[in-house]
This record gives C-alpha cells, structure tokens and sequence, in this order.
C-alpha cells in the first residue's frame, strides 16, 4: 500500500493536468507552439547531425577516398585566386611524372571536361561532357551496366565514341537500349559505346550520372579545341587510403620540380583530396547545425517563459481550487506536483507535436534537396527529455508559487 | 475518563496590519467533547472565524495550545497541520466549496487522493459517503447540475470520507432557503446522533443554532458564553414546513 501512494499521487496529478489542459484547449495550443518549434529543431539537428555521418561514409564509399585532385592555379597575386583553370597549366606529361616517380601513386588519368548540346532522335540535352582515358571509371569508381568501355585504340584514333550516364541515358533513350545508337554532341555523331552503373549524387549535390565520357584526344578535336596534352584536372590514385597524404606530398614535391616552383613560392597548381571535400562538407553542415541548435535555444526559452506565463494564469485563476485542495489536506509538495506535471504534460504534448513536424521536415527536406538524414530512437529520447526538462525549469516557478499559498487566503478567492 | 476531542487552552491570536497590531482571539479555552453537536455564533468580527480557522488547523495560534485528539497540533508546520486536515478534520463551507469540473463521485474521492488511498477502494468509500448523505444515486453529475442543497450534501459527503473526528461546518446552511437549511441541518444531526461524530456549527442565525445541544457565543475575540441548549429536531421542524423528508432512514 505504502509502495502504491507515490503513483496514486502521479497518476491523480496527471489526469488533474489533462482535464485543465483540455478545459484550456486554445490557450494551451498557443503556448506550446514556441516549445513545439524547439523540439522540432533538436530533433532535426540530431537527424542532419546522424545524416551528415551517414553520407560522409557512403560518398567516401562512392568517390573512393584515395582520390586526388590536381588543378592548375592561378599564382599571380593579381589574378583570380582558387578559380580552376585560371592561370597555370597541366599536361598528361605531368601525370606521366607523377606516376612514374611518386611510389604512393597506383594511377594517374587526365580530366578535361565542358557543357554541351547532345541530341538524340528529337530529345536534346544539355549534359557534361568528361573525357578521360579508359581508365578513368576504375579511378572513380564507375562501372559499365551495359555495352563496354572504350579501347586504347580509340583513345589514339580521336575515335567519335562515348559512354553514356545512367541520368543521360535516360533523359535520351528513355527505358530503350542505346548501346549502338548515335547520338550527337555539338557537330560530330557519336556511337554509343555502353552505359554506366548508377552511382547517384555527389556532396555539392551534383549527378554523378548526368555525363557523357569520351576518350580525350576525341574531346581536344572534336569538343573544346585544346593543345594536345593539355588537361583540366588530373585524377590521381592513392595506392591506399591510407597513404593520400603522402601522395599529395609527393605530387607537390614533382610538380614544383616540373614548373620550377620553389618550395616558399605559391605554387601554379593545387591539391584536393577528397578528406579536404568532407571536411569543408562538414563545415557547411557543422554551421547549419549551430543555426538550428540556436534557433532551438530561442524557441524553447521564449516557449518556456510562455509555458511559466500560462501556469501562473493557470495558478491565479485556480485559487480557490488549491485553497479547496489545501483544506481538505493537500500538502505543499501534492500542489506543486500539480502544477509541475501540468506544465511537464503541456511541454510534453508540445514535444510529441514538434517531432512529428521535424519528421515531416525531415522527409521533405531529404526529398527535395536529396540530404540524407536519420531519425534514430536516441533522437525522440532527446526531444521527450528535453520537452519533460523545459517543464520542469519554467513549471517550477509557478507551481512553487500556488505550493506556498496561504489556504484561508486562496479559500476567500473569487 | 477520556480527554475531551478539543482542547483549546487560554489560545489568542493576533493579525499584523501595517504597525497595527489587531487582536482577533483574546484568551480562549474551550472543550469540547466527543460526540458534542457545538454552535458557535456571534457577529461578524467577533473572532468566530479566526476561531474556527485556527480549530481547522487553517491557521496557528499566537499563543496558548491547541489539542485535538490528544495530539498537540497548534504548533505544526504547513505539511504537518495539512496531514491533520486531512486524517481528523471534515470541513463544509458556506459556499460548498466543491471542484466544479468533477464529479460528485470525484469530489468526495478528493480527500482520499491525498492520503494516498488505491483507486478503487476509493471509489468503494466515495460511494458509501454519498449514500450516507442520501445521494447515492447522484453520482456523477458535476455540481452545477445539483441544487444547492445536493452540493451542501456532496460537501458533507467529502467531509465524511476520511471518517474524520471532528467535522467544522462553517455557516452550512449560509446560502439555502430555510427548508434545505433544515434538510442539510438534519443530516449533520442524524450523522452526530447515529454516527457520534463530534460537529461544530458556526452560524450568525439563532434558529440554525438552536438546533445544537450547546451554544458558545463569542464577542470581541472572546467567548461571552458557554451554555446547555435544549436542541430542537431539524427533522420535527422539516416536517411542521410540511416537507418531504428525504434523507435515508436512520437505522
């Protein structure tokens, strides 16, 4: 019986905190929106923290994470710094350097690339055209879903064959087969060689499978006009995750060597690997995440002071209810527990609302703008702990108020 | 032989208004025993209220002692007279003073909730109060659809509950017409003829009064007098208005 009284008392106190609520429908809707819109920030700031993970770990699965980046760059300190392209040069020689001294090195390919019309039958889209060596989808991490690769021999003979993009090929062919088919690209008829896997999106949000790829002695003729040699980016193969970093070593060290950098000197060409695209990802998310968390800070405390406004309302008006309550033997501690889980019950409908608002956000958000994130159990926990503890903190107040009334006062109350 | 119920011994009492100090209670003993039916009268400001607060353990004397069933209660803190509110004391008010969004069930229940009793031996107890006051069969409404004397008796009933010692009934029939003065007076006779539990009556209306079998009159923060009273039967008096008695037979 004794074991009992503690619960007894709880769950009188919560069906008390109901029938208030519900007595107060509209000003208890009210009060809660601002609670609500902060646990709906917590809670989509735990799922894009869960999601952030998540992605990283499947685009290091994706893009392969032992892929490097070499971009020309412009050193002059009067020139657009950071735009690729701009200024500096890299050739396949380069890349034949780089491979033939960096021992973390296992491959090098060429990269060059630009927008173009294609136009197959009537469809006509507008794609991005990559070209490489044949090498190139063993880099990345593409694979031919059907038809196949292109040849050394092509790559020699400017050959006018390509592979299309999973996304391309759909946009162009539709469900039909393309392998064999012709498709035009600026000027020239291109033959299908085969299409790729699907691979899906990059971080920046970019389709990896809206792409044409074509041998690159083929793009310098037939697409942009560029000096044999010449490339836009090199991609460079780590011979191992785990030796990126000295790879980037090694590829500036024989760079500065090739273009006669000295080592103080800024040099003509930069390094990015994919460890430097994450992080900068992350830092795009970590400041998101700070936002939200602000705005959840914001919300819950102008929410909390309306939960502690309504309660003292709530508290004023009941007067002689707890005069009642203290007359016929409520002790101090029965009416702030009254009021306390009244104002935790508040909170608590305000939580349940809010994730049920950042579940829908979540799914819209990872609909529309393709961010992955996760709803864990751990993160419902939170927004429940959360919503019972701003109850707590802005409900104290009010319930240790009605708790210290005097009971012949509170009786005479109107 | 056995203490009296209450023992209020040379008890005062004194209000702070600003620098003026008012003396509400001046040097009040009284006894009273067990099963006694008490009124206590006198005018507004005689000190009656501050009396019946301070024997309702609402509030504590300035000085002197207060026993109530051999147990000194003047002197406790804010939980400990709320515990003796809630195990020997049964209060009704003037203005019945019940939740309006409960029940007529849920309001005598009250005092049980407090004293952490399991909900269906609540129940079980709530029920038998109201049939004890005759309103077995009126349960569930809440109290605006009662009349005022059924919210009177819903009152007495939550007053019962607890099988408290003494049960305070501070001006009880304040708001109702004379007949349901004399039904609800009835029932706090025949629950102290039947059940012996000790009432006390405070009234301004020598009428109400003349029902009790004493009558402490207080003037000034003092009680002028203490005397006997041949009590008249609320129910004998029902009857020559030519009501309708509907209270449970006594048995």
């Amino acid at each position: 019986m004794t074991g009992a009284r503690p619960m007894t008392r709880l769950f009188a106190s919560l069906l008390l905190a109901l029938t208030a609520i519900f007595h107060a429908k509209g000003r208890a809707a009210l009060t809660v929106l601002g609670i609500l819109i902060g646990i709906a920030a917590v809670v989509i700031v735990s799922a894009l923290g869960t999601g952030v993970q998540q992605r990283v770990k499947s685009q290091i699965e994706s893009l392969g994470s032992n892929v490097i980046f070499v971009f020309p760059q412009s050193n002059q300190r009067s020139g657009a710094r950071g735009a690729r392209g701009g200024g500096g040069r890299l050739t396949e020689n380069d890349g034949r350097a780089i491979v033939r001294e960096a021992t973390s090195v296992s491959t090098v390919v060429p990269f060059l690339q630009a927008q173009a019309q294609v136009v197959a039958l009537e469809k006509n889209v507008m794609t991005n055209v990559v070209a490489s060596t044949r090498r190139y989808l063993e880099v990345r991490g593409f694979s031919v879903a059907s038809g196949a690769n292109f040849t050394e021999a092509d790559e020699r003979l400017k050959a006018k064959v390509c592979l299309l993009g999973a996304t391309t090929k759909e946009n162009l062919f539709g469900d039909a087969d393309a392998v064999g088919q012709i498709v035009r690209i600026g000027r020239y008829p291109f033959r299908v060689l085969g299409v790729l896997a699907r691979k899906g999106q990059l971080p920046s949000g970019e389709d990896q499978d809206d792409r044409i790829v074509m041998p690159a002695p083929t793009f310098r003729s037939r697409i942009v006009p560029t000096a044999p040699g010449r490339v836009h980016t090199l991609l460079v193969s780590a011979s191992d995750p785990l030796t990126v970093g000295r790879a980037s070593a090694q590829i500036d060290a024989i760079l500065r060597q090739r273009h006669h950098i000295a080592p103080e000197d800024e040099p003509d060409f930069g390094i990015h690997t994919q460890a430097e695209f994450l992080k900068t990802q992350e830092q795009i998310f970590g400041t998101l995440r700070a936002l939200l968390l602000g705005i959840a800070l914001v919300a819950l405390g102008v929410g909390g002071i309306g939960v502690m406004n309504i309660m003292l309302v709530s508290v004023t008006e009941r007067t002689r209810e707890i005069g009642i309550r203290m007359a016929i033997g409520a002790r101090e501690r029965d009416v702030r527990m009254q009021f306390l889980v009244e104002a935790v019950t508040l909170c608590l409908f305000a939580g349940i609302l809010g994730t049920l608002v950042a579940f829908g956000a979540i799914v819209a958000l990872a609909r529309m703008l393709g961010w992955s994130m996760l709803l864990l159990p751990q993160a419902l926990l939170l927004a429940l702990g959360v919503s019972v503890g701003t109850g707590i903190v802005f409900g104290f107040w009010p319930a240790h108020r009605a708790s210290r009334l005097d009971p012949i006062e509170a009786l005479r109350h109107e | 032989m056995d203490p009296p119920l209450i023992e209020l011994d040379r008890v005062e009492k004194d209000y702070h208004a600003g620098s003026i100090v008012v003396r509400a209670l001046l040097d009040v003993t009284l006894h009273v025993g067990r099963g006694e039916l008490v009124a206590i009268v006198g005018a507004s400001g005689s000190g009656k209220s501050t009396m019946m607060n301070i024997l309702g353990c609402l509030d504590r004397p300035t000085r002197g002692r207060y026993r109530l069933d051999r147990v000194e209660v003047g002197n406790r803190s804010g939980d400990g007279r709320a515990i003796v509110r809630n195990r020997l004391i049964g209060f009704v008010f003037q203005g019945y003073n019940l939740l309006p969004r409960a029940s007529a069930l849920e309001n005598v229940e009250l005092p049980l909730v407090y004293r952490g009793i399991g909900r269906r031996e609540r129940r079980e107890r709530a029920r038998a109060a109201l049939a004890q006051v005759g309103l077995g069969h009126r349960a569930h409404p809440t109290p605006n659809q009662l009349s005022g004397g059924q919210q009177q008796r819903v009152a007495i009933a939550r007053a019962l509950v607890t099988s408290p010692s003494l049960l305070l009934a501070d001006e009880p029939t304040g708001n109702l017409d004379t007949r349901t003065s004399y039904e609800v007076l009835a029932l706090l006779q025949q629950l102290n003829r039947d059940g012996g539990i000790t009432i006390l009556l405070v009234t301004h209306e020598p009428s109400i009064a003349a029902c009790a079998s004493r009558i402490v009159t207080m003037r000034d923060g003092r009680i002028l007098s203490d005397a006997k009273n041949q009590a008249l039967d609320a129910a004998e008096l029902l009857a020559d208005l030519g009501g309708v008695n509907d209270l449970p037979d006594s048995a």
